[in-house]
């Protein structure tokens, strides 16, 4: 055996030198450089015209989570009189989560904060980000119609803001692209950027898009955003998140008169000067925007060609799965086929709203009760034990339904033999000129214009039922447009907001079992003032330090 | 200059070919051979190594062997093999001659092979420091073996393995030392011959209908069992940290079996048969047993109705009319008798120079359920050429597998609708598989709820799988201690999935049958060149390794789909000929990384006594962020072999060494490009302008310019022993372990365009004892009884998950209809992973609610009446208990009766919980509502039939099972030389999964039911509709010719 050497470890020396071609090699191997090939980057991306589209496309296309299956539009209803979701057997129990927002139950961390509003949270707010990258990378280009998009996008990221703010009170604004922590910021502070934001990206917007590209944003969604911002002044407008709610009166109306807006401006004239940029907008075919005279056509799968519609989510029964679920989640499993399974058989009105739809106005139509039919052809149908399905007006226990309680949905009526299952291609309504009209309405009743008031009213009124509405107090001009905003606009996400500001929301009840102050009230009836904003889940909460909870929660 | 001589012949041709010329003359040969004491037999195997060196040679089938080029001087040879007594002899080596060397071995028994597969090397398994576990794959391939990972149940301490279900090459989960990571993957590495294997899913995911999340199959399938030599286990950190970032969850080392040197020529032929059938069954209400509860509900509610009650119970009159007159049992009319037959044909030999072995598989297997099976067509060839006079030597190693997969429409998870296991628990059971006219049943206007027979008859789904597993090797000896070597591996992996849901199958009508063609294909090249040098040191013995290793990763796949056909004919082979344009547009991706690695390793040892190993790894991935991308990997570990020490002989330990190491590993195991924000062109982001339908880009993920390794250092110590003249071998150890830097996916703060990225935070700690004892219990002759036990304990707890105002991590998300949204785990600082977190069940009262555990200061309302609630909420939970096991035990024996052999396995997992997520769902009466069959046991439970199914305690059973794996009995004979020239033959008898032992309600307490897609993050012990485990008998022979 050779001993140890520094011979030999010389030699061993000149022998590893050799290997360093070998690791020469080696490091042009070091090159650890990734690059996506089937994405993009924001700095490979948006250098044409269609690429920036796209992009814009995308920021639109987050409107789709905004009136998704639990999420904004959806606990608008849920949470009221409008919609409720009964326990159907163990079908529909979900964690309790449907009957949590309904019943007003929720909490931080209850089911349905943890399910849709840690959903609606992120939903939203992902939304004012993908607006955030747009904006930083168009303005950052030379593209032609670069202020334009740059105000299109700043429209919907108000619109998303103003989601947020509806549910949640103040909330941080961010406009930059940076990830980082920033704390709320007070409901007026939001209500003022939202004002300036839509004010200045108006500016920039057409009054009209050419039809291809029907369902882009114009002045009239702008104005449209600022009218409902403002009839909502006497709530938004009020400091209301971590600090107490105390300036919104829970239980009596909630005037935008006297509250003053931008450049001293009363919340209500300001509500009508901007329902009157809408009504009166006008281009080269005429008036922009017109009374459809056949409501049903508002909201049928070719109202894409309404004119009444100023504000949609554009749906899609084409084979990328971009359309509307609404039939879905109502209709009975036997009403319609479609290649992804039957509907769900899932959402009903209560016995209380549906009550309050009158036989003599043709809207009672767009509920389904009694006998139920097949969309496709048009007989009736049976329920699962082959016994025929009768939608029940009253649901006798919400812990306890069966298939056919509950009266249905049905203001977006499906497709029949849709193409692609649940993808329905009916467009969703923020907005319609309906809803300008009764803003413009509680905006002069609340001026003392009473007069305009009810003729604005009963514009809309006499449009379903013969008789007008009279004339009367102020009070009782309040009281009719409140009634009338539920007949025209029930299932278009604005139940709540609605009865915030009428300060009905945590007093109304629902005779059923397990219901809402219904046969077995709970203690807590009605229910707390802290209720008027969604706490903020947990999970959202865990996100951010600075985050800080709703007063009362 | 001495420099010349070798730089330039290695800067032109490369290290393979690079020569050096060395004087004549110094060298010699030991020649000799090994023969059995008892016999006086020769034996082959046997392991010849040069003591203080790494020079070493295996005997050849005679028992002789040859070492050649032996510099000249004085040594010490030691013969050793498993199963006999090692032995030294003194050898003189003279220049040019050939010294003579003879060994006569003594039987012993002994589980420890001697030289183990270390990575990058191999080691006298004496001299090993780190914490190192070998499989000997004859023993552990009994009874139907499909993949290498069966292998490994209950063989190895600290090696968790569950495998996910019964179908047919089921993945695992396989956890050496607990799992240490969250988000990132916890599956070991797996290195085939030296070549890291790429651990993925080999075949594309199902497709085509909503329903459907299929657990994956196994990617070992593609190797056969049978041409494993052995199964090496790196455990700890010292011993796994040579593979740096790719070590932290332990790797899993696979040699196959290659020809012997001057091998006369061998062939062997290996045949088995077995059958198959579910192990349980669920105890479904039958026909009779449902018709009768739906009538008697019926009689509630006319009495409720007389009694003029506005809320009625029971079900209404018209459920009667749902009733059929059948009583069918679709659980046996979905499952079968599996058959799986194997054929194994290897011949090997060799020369002196030159040594191969080719073998030849095919191997079948049909799965319990109707529909799903798996068949390999396997060939491989091993060849090693040595060349130049022994100084260059050459190998390759290739593989070509095709794997067809089958599969029956099963579900892994699922809500509203669920897939065949759904349909099974609800279908109506007194309704008949076929109609009258012999079709099958469906009910009419339903498509929510399927006939499952019809299911499993209608849906063709099907994967086949090509691999190519190959590596050449080219070890060339630069001097007499100076090796190099370079290794060029590819991992090829191509399949394709192929479904039809024929026009008559409800889930199809509509669309008019829907094809779907999938592509996926893995490609991943690895290029190895290490230099190896192991100097003549005396008393001590030195080995340093340094190396490089680049290792690419290029997947890709592709698919498409289309419906709307006039005939069910084509089934998938005619996509075009689709008539509506409403399927969804086809689809491609590409992933592709890099893995670039420098590393080195010193092991020293000191007069067999003292040894010392000390490893640099050196890593960069472009997974990572920039800045972030390097780590270094280091590790040092020591051993004192007490027992050589003078003041130990004597006594009753034959063997007795004390191990400690300590290093660092990684885990990057990430999807690539998680770094970055990412915009992608998918339908989410399609918005349709004036109808028209506009591609969209949109921000997939938010990118984290700060991603970096998860790193764990573990801190290991052993003790090896061996008593009574090793007649009783073992080890102990312990070891602790600290993963930081979690890579987990936490919400960001918003807005953010994603809700959540990959970020490193938080850290986990595992600790545990491993125990492991083998000996030989008894011996007369020829008759034998061995034995071998391990125990290991395991304790894994979220020590921090960073920022401490993060919330929980809910995970374990509740499958089954009305289950949204319900989690039944979280992650925790100072729990588990694998926590149940849930609202305690307290009872049912008398209205038939299940009532729950509750505290009036938390619960939100005013449901909670004296501790009590029946409306329990997130503020009610309580942690019930995890899913790890207390402790993990495994029993083996063999036993020998002349020409009889019989061996047995049993294991055991003792303490935790299971949640019982079938039970949850399908235990409960109100399902008789929508017209839904249910398990048995709801019809004797007091809950009311309005009452849903509630999540909680309840459903949270104990885990703590012993189950038989595996009792094979096997006689061996001769074949008389006139016949075939046969040598020898065995036929066996073996039974798999015999015995179960267990409280727990469900099919079985060992289960994976949910993956990382749709369940949550590092989800276990969840049981959902799984599919059922076999109990398989098998009939084998082996003949060797």
């Amino acid at each position: 055996m050779s001993k140890f050497s520094w011979k030999a470890a010389l030699r061993f020396g000149l022998r590893a030198l050799s290997l360093v071609p070998v690791f020469f090699v080696g490091e042009t191997c070091t090159n650890l450089t990734e690059v996506p090939h089937d994405a993009l980057t924001p700095t490979t991306a948006f250098h044409t015209d269609q690429e920036i589209l796209a992009g814009v496309a995308g920021v639109y296309a987050q409107m789709r989570r905004a009136e998704d299956n639990g999420h904004y539009a959806t606990v608008q209803e849920l949470s009221t009189d409008v919609l409720v979701v009964p326990t159907r057997g163990s079908d529909w129990y979900d964690n309790g989560q449907w009957l949590d927002i309904h019943k007003q139950t929720w909490s931080p961390n209850s089911s349905g904060a943890l399910g849709f509003l840690t959903g609606s949270w992120n939903d939203l707010f992902s939304g004012v980000a993908k607006a955030n990258l747009m904006i930083d990378v168009v303005s950052k280009t030379g593209a032609a119609n670069k202020d334009s998009v740059v105000a299109e996008v700043r429209t919907l990221r108000a619109w998303y803001t103003y989601m947020l703010q509806d549910l949640f009170g103040g909330v941080p604004l961010v406009t930059t692209t940076e990830l980082k922590s920033v704390a709320r910021s007070t409901r007026p502070e939001v209500f003022a950027f939202l004002e300036k934001e839509l004010t200045e990206a108006q500016a920039n917007l057409p009054v009209k898009w050419p039809s291809a590209s029907y369902g882009r944003v114009t002045k009239g969604v702008a104005n449209a955003i600022l009218a409902s911002m403002y009839i909502n002044a006497g709530v938004f407008n009020k400091a209301c998140g971590p600090a107490a709610c105390s300036a919104i009166n829970p239980s009596a109306y909630n005037s935008c008169s006297g509250v003053a807006v931008t450049g001293g401006k009363d919340a209500c004239q300001a509500a009508i000067d901007a329902a009157n940029a809408v009504i009166n907008s006008s281009g080269t075919g005429g008036a922009t925007y017109q009374l459809n005279s056949n409501w049903f056509k508002n909201f049928t799968i070719d109202n894409k060609s309404s004119p009444e519609n100023i504000f949609v989510v554009v749906h899609s029964n084409s084979p990328q799965a971009i359309g509307g679920d609404f039939p879905m989640r109502t209709l009975h499993y036997n009403q319609l086929s479609t290649g992804d399974g039957g509907p769900w058989n899932g959402w009903a009105t209560t016995a209380e709203v549906y009550n309050q739809f009158p036989a003599s106005d043709d809207r009672q139509k767009m509920w389904l009760q009694g006998q139920g039919y097949s969309f496709e052809t048009g007989l009736a149908v049976n329920d699962r034990n082959g016994n025929p399905l009768n939608f029940t007006i009253s649901i006798p226990d919400l812990n306890k339904a069966n298939e056919s309680n509950g009266v249905r949905f049905n203001k977006f009526p499906p497709q029949a033999s849709p193409p692609k299952g649940s993808a329905q291609p009916n467009d969703y309504t923020w907005f319609r000129l309906a809803e300008m009209y009764l803003i413009r309405a509680e905006a002069e009743n609340e001026l003392g214009q009473t007069a305009a008031a009810l003729a604005d009213l009963n514009l809309i009124h006499q449009k379903h039922q013969p008789t007008a509405i009279a004339a009367g107090t102020k009070q009782a001009i309040r009281d009719a447009i409140y009634t009338e905003r539920l007949l025209e606009f029930a299932g278009e996400g604005k139940r709540r907001t609605d009865m915030i500001r009428f300060g009905t929301f945590l007093s109304w009840t629902e005779n059923s079992a397990n219901g809402i102050c219904g046969a077995t009230p709970a203690a807590s009836c009605p229910r707390a003032a802290y209720r008027v904003v969604f706490p903020i889940s947990v999970n959202a909460l865990g996100s951010n330090p600075l985050l800080v909870q709703n007063n009362g929660y | 200059m001495a420099w010349r001589r070798y730089f330039f012949p290695a800067l032109v041709g490369g290290l393979l070919f690079s020569s050096p010329l060395r004087a004549q003359g110094t060298t010699g040969t030991i020649a000799g051979r090994v023969v059995d004491s008892a016999s006086a037999q020769g034996i082959a195997n046997v392991n010849i190594v040069i003591m203080g060196g790494q020079r070493g040679t295996l005997s050849r089938e005679d028992g002789s062997f040859t070492m050649a080029n032996v510099p000249t001087g004085s040594y010490t040879v030691r013969a050793s093999r498993i199963g006999f007594r090692p032995q030294t002899q003194a050898a003189v080596v003279t220049a040019g001659a050939t010294v003579s060397v003879q060994f006569t071995m003594t039987r012993q028994a002994a589980v420890l092979s001697e030289i183990v597969v270390t990575g990058y090397g191999t080691q006298r398994r004496e001299a090993i420091s780190g914490s190192v576990a070998t499989v000997d794959a004859d023993q552990a391939n009994v009874g139907v073996v499909t993949n290498a990972n069966q292998m490994l149940e209950a063989r190895v301490a600290g090696v968790q393995l569950t495998q996910n279900n019964g179908d047919p090459g089921a993945g695992a989960q396989i956890r050496i030392r607990g799992g240490t990571s969250i988000s990132a993957s916890n599956d070991p590495l797996y290195v085939i011959d030296g070549v890291p294997l790429q651990n993925e899913a080999t075949a594309p995911r199902e497709g085509g209908a909503p329903y459907n999340n299929q657990l994956q199959r196994s990617p070992l399938n593609a190797i056969n069992p049978n041409d494993i030599e052995s199964i090496t286990v790196l455990k700890d950190a010292a011993a796994t940290a040579i593979y740096g970032s790719r070590g932290a969850n332990g790797v899993v080392l696979i040699t196959t079996k290659r020809g012997v040197r001057n091998g006369s020529g061998d062939m062997e032929y290996d045949a088995y048969v077995g059958a198959a059938s579910a192990a349980k069954r669920l105890d479904l209400a039958s026909g009779v047993q449902y018709r009768d509860f739906v009538q008697q509900q019926v009689n509630q509610y006319i009495a409720d109705s007389l009694a003029n009650k506005t809320v009625r119970g029971g079900l209404p009159v018209s459920s009667l009319t749902s009733l059929g007159t059948a009583n069918t049992n679709w659980q046996d009319a979905i499952l079968r008798t599996g058959i799986a037959t194997n054929h194994n044909l290897a011949f090997s030999g060799g020369s002196p120079q030159t040594q191969y072995r080719a073998s030849l598989n095919y191997f079948e297997q049909q799965g319990v359920v109707i529909g799903s099976g798996l068949k390999r067509y396997q060939g491989r060839l091993n060849a090693n050429h040595d060349a130049f006079t022994g100084k260059l030597r050459l190998g390759l190693n290739l593989t070509a597998s095709r794997v067809n997969n089958t599969y029956a429409p099963v579900e892994n998870g699922g809500g509203f609708t669920g897939g065949l296991f759904t349909n099974v628990a609800i279908y109506n059971p007194t309704l008949p598989i076929k109609t009258g006219t012999g079709s099958f049943y469906e009910i009419s206007g339903q498509t929510d709820v399927r006939n499952p027979v019809a299911m499993i008859h209608e849906i063709t789904d099907r994967a086949p799988e090509d691999r190519v597993l190959g590596n050449a090797t080219g070890t060339l000896s630069l001097s007499s201690n100076l090796t190099a070597q370079t290794t060029l591996g590819v991992d090829i992996n191509n399949s394709v999935r192929q479904t039809y849901y024929p026009r008559s199958s409800p889930t199809a009508s509509g669309a008019g049958g829907i094809a779907r063609q999938a592509d996926l294909s893995l490609n991943n090249q690895n290029f190895q060149q290490l230099l190896t040098y192991a100097p003549h040191l005396g008393k001590s013995e030195l080995e340093v390794v340094g190396g490089y290793e680049y290792t690419h990763f290029d997947n890709r796949g592709f698919n498409a789909q289309s419906q709307g056909f006039i005939t069910d004919q084509f089934g998938f082979n005619n996509l075009g000929s689709g008539t509506a344009a409403t399927s969804p547009l086809p689809g491609s991706y590409e992933d592709e990384s890099q893995l670039v690695s420098f590393f080195s390793r010193a092991n020293y040892g000191w007069a067999n006594k003292y040894f010392l190993t000390g490893v640099m790894r050196y890593d960069g991935s472009s997974r990572l962020a920039p800045g972030h991308r390097w780590e270094s990997f280091p590790a040092l570990s020591a051993s004192w072999r007490l027992s050589e020490e003078s003041f130990f002989k004597g006594g009753p330990f034959s063997n007795l060494s004390l191990r400690a190491g300590w290093g660092k590993q990684g885990n990057q195991a990430i999807r690539p490009y998680q770094t970055q924000l990412l915009l992608r062109t998918d339908n989410g982001a399609a918005y349709p302008f004036g109808g028209a339908v506009v591609t969209g880009l949109r921000a997939a993920q938010v990118g984290n310019t700060n991603l970096k390794w998860e790193t764990a250092t573990q801190t290991n110590l052993g003790f090896d022993y061996g008593l009574w003249r090793d007649r009783l071998t073992g080890s102990l150890e312990f070891y602790q372990k600290d993963t930081r830097d979690l890579l987990f996916e936490v919400p960001v703060p918003q807005p953010a365009v994603v809700a959540t990225r990959f970020e490193n935070i938080g850290s986990l700690r595992n600790r545990g004892v491993e125990l492991s004892v083998d000996g030989e219990l008894w011996r007369r002759g020829q008759r034998t009884i061995s034995g071998g036990l391990i125990a290991s304990i395991e304790r894994n707890n979220v020590v921090s998950l960073g920022d401490t105002s993060r919330k929980p991590i809910q995970t374990g998300f509740v499958n089954g209809q009305g289950q949204s949204n319900q989690y039944s785990e979280i992650i925790a600082p100072g729990h588990p992973l694998g926590s149940f977190y849930a609202p305690r069940f307290l009872g049912v009262n008398n209205a038939g609610q299940q009532t729950f555990a509750c505290s009036a200061a938390t619960h939100p309302g005013a449901g909670c009446t004296n501790g009590v609630t029946t409306d329990p909420t997130d503020a009610d939970r309580q942690f019930i208990g995890s899913a790890n096991p207390d402790f993990t035990l495994g029993l083996h024996n063999n036993l020998t009766w002349g020409k009889i052999d019989a061996s047995w396995l049993w294991r055991g997992e003792f303490g935790g919980k299971v949640f019982n997520n079938t039970a949850l769902v399908y235990q409960t009466k109100s399902d008789a509502k929508q017209g839904r069959n249910f398990l048995a046991a709801a019809l004797t439970d007091p809950d009311s039939i309005s009452e849903p199914a509630k999540f909680s305690s309840r459903w949270i059973e104990d885990r703590t099972f012993v189950r038989l794996q595996n009792v094979t009995l096997g006689y061996t004979f001769d074949i008389p030389a006139r016949l075939m020239s046969g040598r020898t033959a065995r036929v066996y008898l073996s039974g798999d999964n015999l015995i179960l032992l267990t409280k727990y309600k469900g099919l079985d307490p060992e289960v994976y039911s949910t993956d990382g897609d749709g369940g949550g993050i590092a989800v276990r012990g969840l049981d959902y509709v799984t599919y059922p485990r076999p109990r398989t008998y098998t009939f084998g022979v082996h003949f060797q010719f």
